[in-house]
């Protein structure tokens, strides 16, 4: 009886969390197809407030601006990270405590420090050398900072959990280091670098407070635009951007899954 | 995913079959290997190899054959070129290679965990060295095709690796190593991890295919009976020294230390403790020994092996007789092992199972020996 009253709770619990996690996002996935600007009550289905976000060209550059500063950031985190995650493999039997601290740190730091001190850094250099001008190539360099741990930590263990002879049997195999590249850690390491592709991908659309900090006046994200323009009220058009992102980074979480799973096999 | 249920051995059948077309496209460029001085260490203090001199013959089956951490995995690692000597040279058919790189050494492995690219379907790894090497597409499906036939592969080709047993991918790794046509082949206990049916079957067919390509193979094993079913020589290491080399029976039946002695098997070891030209004495008593044993030394050991005692009956004249009182038998089917009690030392003996009365524990039995069957050993 006792067993049972646990067992109701903990099942209780857990639809509890449930509903506070993604209620909230089927409230604004619904609105965003409401026919009224009302957010209290549903009066129709509409798509009004996603053709009116196509007319919105503040929101298109928004847009271009996330998906550039995504794509661009990623792809140069997946070769700085994949590069630091083979070396860590390589010199893996060395004491390197402290080295991979500093290469984890960037994960659990506040994203909030870790963007005013990006952004003093960026606007001192800005500041002597004219250089660093806050826009998208800071923002890119501080996407890349935070997203390489991830990266790095992913090809990383996917080394780790290969067996360390296929590196010998491949230079046994005539396979110069170049070849080897080529030929044996590229395919190896594909699902991996798949995966973190689209991990990073994930969380640079996803960031606000490290862009916040490191945007200029032109480079404004869909996560910026909607800060600012919430401060007018919640509009059904934000609620239609919302249901975008939501749906983007759902197809790049589960790629990312798919691919770091079919790289176990 | 669903890991299918691994697909039956590949039957076996003599590749020394003279009806099969014998192929003569496969290697028969064999390569001598000498080693001189060879010395590794890692570390501070942990010596692998102790200077170590060698010879090993072109096409010759020859083991590496020692306890783990004698020092024979670094020496057949030194020889792919996957660790460099700190001292000594490498020379393989003639040419210093100690410092080629593996990559450009006409030397293939095969490895104790397989080591086959996961990434790779079976024929992809077979073609994986002659691809590396630049060779065409055609002249690769050829050889692939070539070897899959001397190895029996059958339509393992087609399989992901995933798909194969632990016998199979022996079997390909194996195949995509003997495909590249190495001067030498290292094998590194290849059959280790088998069951023991498997590993007496591939123990025939290893040698068997050694010997119709006339390759030389250098094995590593710690298993000193694998070592003398397959070997055509046999050195056996200790602490990064060659303690002895030579044929299975040499190393067997005179092993020239006690180290040898007992890796080869034999419990039978007493000390000597004082000898004249043709006896010594040892707990057993004094024994009558060949001229041929005499030795300069006082000290060592006496080796008797347990197949040549002979237990009761006649003592033939000039034999040595010993008594003493059976404490365990152990019946072994074709053979049976005695462990007698004489003078408070154990003697074991092994009798062939001849239909013969068995003696009981307990029993006091009469065991005699050859003169020339009995072998100092150094200590």
């Amino acid at each position: 009886m006792k067993k049972r009253t646990l067992q109701r709770g903990l099942s209780t619990f857990w639809w509890v969390t449930i509903v506070f996690l993604y209620l909230p996002l089927l409230v604004v996935m619904l609105f965003s197809f409401n026919a009224s600007n009302s957010a209290a009550n549903f009066t129709g289905f509409s798509l009004r407030w996603y053709e009116r976000l196509l007319g919105n060209e503040q929101i298109i550059s928004a847009f271009w601006n996330s998906l550039v500063l995504a794509i661009v950031s990623s792809v140069m985190a997946l070769v700085i990270g994949c590069l630091i995650g083979y070396g860590m493999y390589r010199h893996r039997h060395r004491k390197l405590g402290w080295l991979i601290v500093l290469i984890y740190l960037p994960i659990v730091l506040p994203d909030i420090v870790f963007g005013i001190s990006e952004m003093a850094f960026f606007v001192s250099i800005h500041r002597h050398t004219g250089l660093l001008q806050p826009g998208l190539g800071t923002m890119i360099i501080a996407h890349v900072t935070f997203q390489i741990p991830f990266v790095a930590l992913i090809v990383y263990s996917r080394l780790v959990g290969l067996d360390a002879t296929l590196f010998e049997a491949a230079k046994d195999l005539y396979a110069t280091p170049f070849k080897r590249a080529v030929h044996f850690l590229m395919p190896t390491l594909k699902p991996a670098l798949i995966s973190a592709f689209f991990l990073s991908f994930t969380l640079s659309i996803d960031d606000f407070v490290i862009s916040f900090f490191t945007a200029g006046p032109e480079s404004a994200t869909l996560p910026i635009y909607i800060w600012g323009a919430i401060k007018k009220g919640v509009s059904p058009e934000i609620n239609a951007i919302a249901t975008l992102m939501i749906g983007a980074v759902a197809i790049a979480a589960v790629l990312s899954l798919m691919f770091n799973r079919k790289g176990r096999y | 995913m669903t890991n299918p249920m691994p697909a039956p051995e590949v039957e076996y059948s003599d590749p020394l079959d003279d009806t099969r077309e014998r192929d003569d496209a496969m290697p028969r460029e064999a390569s001598s290997i000498e080693l001189k001085g060879l010395r590794k260490q890692f570390g501070k203090d942990m010596v692998a190899l102790d200077g170590v001199d060698l010879t090993i013959e072109a096409g010759e089956f020859f083991t590496l054959l020692g306890p783990s951490g004698c020092g024979k995995t670094t020496l057949l690692r030194i020889l792919a070129g996957l660790e460099d000597p700190d001292d000594g040279k490498l020379l393989i058919g003639g040419k210093d290679v100690t410092d080629i790189p593996p990559h450009r050494r006409s030397v293939n492995t095969v490895f104790q965990s397989y080591a086959l690219f996961p990434h790779l379907s079976v024929r992809d790894n077979l073609a994986f060295g002659l691809r590396m090497r630049g060779e065409s597409v055609a002249e690769r499906q050829r050889k692939v095709a070539e070897v899959a036939e001397f190895i029996q592969l059958g339509s393992l080709v087609e399989r992901r690796v995933d798909q194969l047993s632990g016998g199979q991918r022996q079997r390909i790794a194996l195949a995509r190593a003997l495909v590249c046509e190495p001067n030498v082949l290292l094998l590194d206990e290849p059959l280790s991890a088998l069951d023991a049916g498997l590993r007496g079957q591939l123990q025939v067919e290893l040698q068997r295919i050694q010997k119709r390509l006339g390759m030389t193979f250098v094995f590593v094993t710690h298993d000193q009976d694998e070592a003398m079913v397959m070997s055509d020589r046999i050195a056996v290491l200790d602490s990064g020294i060659i303690q002895q080399v030579g044929t299975p029976s040499e190393v067997y039946e005179h092993p020239v230390n006690a180290f040898v002695a007992r890796f080869m098997g034999h419990d039978n070891l007493f000390a000597i403790q004082r000898s004249a030209d043709n006896w010594v004495d040892t707990d057993l008593g004094r024994l009558q020994l060949d001229a041929a044993q005499q030795r300069a030394e006082q000290q060592g050991w006496l080796l008797i092996r347990p197949e040549t005692l002979e237990l009761g009956g006649e003592v033939p004249p000039g034999y040595n007789r010993l008594e003493g009182i059976v404490k365990e038998r152990l019946y072994r089917g074709s053979r049976i092992e005695y462990r007698l009690e004489i003078n408070g030392v154990n003697l074991m003996v092994v009798t062939s199972n001849l239909g013969q009365r068995l003696h009981a524990v307990g029993d006091k039995v009469t065991v005699s020996v050859c003169p020339e069957d009995l072998v100092r050993v150094a200590a």
